[in-house]
């Protein structure tokens, strides 16, 4: 069995936290201080009721409640209460995946009292932070992450062989994980309206997911498996027309994707760049190389030449997208000298980094981006 | 255990309010603080600012934060109806008083 802590509403629960005066409050996290020039990167649960959610426009947001409690995010609290979860689940002594910044997955074997340990744990992240998880219990990890949907806030629900087949009835398929984009869109648009639906029609999806359980539990997240890209993108807080601006932020998300790489030990042969503005549109275009790298300069390097297929000179930049394709593991041994003083550069900045957090020592052109 | 998916330590694109320029809400005043360390914790119960002196009824929340070599540990606190977010540097022993919340 699998074990998901999904935390509700995560940085607002925290700010609420912080503050006991928003508690109740339609409160919205931005991503910068500007609040009526950001993105909503977290609603509390009284904004959602309103429906504003995350990745909203703040001004948005704001016209739909014009009394809306606005907070800067501050990622340094939300990173920190992450880790401390993260070590409290440690303490149970099981698998454990570290989903996402507000995600965790344990892997419980045949753990005796599954719904018992999900109780557990609830109480002990409200007991330490005064904040509340929901904790979803199936047998694959896909399941598990659903059963943490279905009951939230505060919610634990268990998906087994009893319940299986009416929840999948009563759930719509973009509750799904990765149901929620065009995939998703294009099954509902042939009719498949809910999950049952999926399961009656593509039974090897489920197959893999429940049924052939077994083979799952043994990469008790999906993340353990090789990813197929990997890519960092970044919405501009204007419009920006200053191309060393603009290549600033390429060189960071290039950074950004090139460390995630090489914690990962992959090396990738393809790179995409997509762009969006007022005159460019939506530009994205990629090429792929006979040499593979994870080399943040090097992506950088070879997004610039796809950046230079448009035809348009110095055109208003309003988001930017870094996407490394085509992985692999990365076993490139340097010859020349010149390259093996690169790797050995590297290596340096990602001890510094590690050890520091990341973008502690950085490219001095990415100060641009501040 | 499987660390490949997520890093927490990933903090390249963090949000930083007061390097973007000026922030009327920071203060970064020294305080005075009297506090009890136990069990490897901090417990502010008190601090002087401007001459005044504040008793902590509730602190709130607490997080830390690596600042280069430094470790800072943040304080969310109540006293007498508001709260303030108040830090102290394990590498400059300096308290500070950061904003009003």
């Amino acid at each position: 069995m699998i074990l998901h802590v999904d935390m509700d509403a995560f940085f607002a629960s925290i700010e609420q936290a912080i503050n006991p005066r928003l508690v109740g409050k339609p409160l919205i996290v931005g991503s910068r201080g500007k609040k009526m020039h950001t993105v909503v990167c977290a609603a509390s649960y009284a904004a959602k009721a309103l429906g504003i959610h995350s990745g909203m426009p703040s001004r948005e947001a704001f016209s739909i409640c014009p009394d809306l409690e606005f907070i800067a995010a501050d990622q340094g609290k939300y990173i920190w209460t992450s880790e401390q979860i993260f070590d409290l689940l440690k303490g149970y002594d099981l698998p454990l995946n570290y989903a996402s910044i507000d995600e965790f997955q344990l892997d419980l074997g045949s753990y005796p009292e599954p719904l018992n340990l999900g109780k557990k744990i609830k109480e002990q992240i409200y007991a330490n932070f005064n904040i509340t998880a929901s904790v979803g219990i199936a047998k694959t990890w896909l399941l598990a992450k659903l059963a943490s949907k279905l009951n939230k806030p505060d919610g634990l629900t268990l998906i087994d062989d009893s319940n299986f087949e009416q929840i999948l009835r009563k759930t719509s398929l973009d509750k799904l994980c990765g149901m929620g984009g065009k995939i998703g869109a294009n099954f509902m648009a042939g009719g498949l309206k809910s999950c049952w639906d999926l399961y009656l029609n593509l039974p090897e999806f489920f197959s893999q997911s429940y049924d052939n359980s077994s083979k799952s539990d043994e990469n008790p997240g999906k993340s353990s498996e090789r990813p197929k890209s990997i890519s960092h993108s970044y919405t501009l807080p204007e419009t920006k027309i200053n191309p060393q601006v603009i290549r600033a932020w390429i060189r960071l998300l290039s950074e950004m994707v090139a460390t995630r790489l090489r914690q990962q030990n992959l090396v990738s042969a393809t790179v995409h760049l997509w762009l969006t503005g007022p005159e460019i549109g939506n530009f994205g275009a990629q090429k792929t190389y006979q040499s593979a790298t994870n080399d943040g300069y090097e992506i950088y390097q070879r997004s610039l030449k796809i950046m230079a297929k448009s035809s348009l000179k110095n055109p208003r930049i309003r988001a930017i997208g870094v996407t490394c394709g085509s992985l692999s593991q990365g076993i490139y041994q340097p010859l020349l000298s010149e390259d093996i003083r690169r790797e050995g550069l590297i290596k340096a900045l990602d001890r510094i980094n590690n050890r520091y957090g990341e973008g502690s020592i950085h490219p001095a052109i990415t100060v641009l981006t501040r | 255990m499987n660390q490949n998916s997520f890093s927490p330590k990933a903090r390249w694109d963090r949000f930083e309010p007061d390097k973007t320029g000026f922030n009327p809400d920071a203060l970064g005043e020294r305080i005075e603080v009297l506090a009890l360390f136990k069990n490897a914790k901090i417990f502010p119960k008190s601090f002087v600012w401007n001459n005044k002196e504040y008793q902590i009824e509730t602190i709130t929340y607490n997080w830390q934060e690596r600042l280069g070599q430094a470790q800072v540990n943040y304080f969310s606190v109540l006293s007498a109806g508001q709260m303030y977010q108040i830090s102290f540097n394990n590498s400059t022993f300096r308290w500070q008083i950061d904003k009003l919340i």
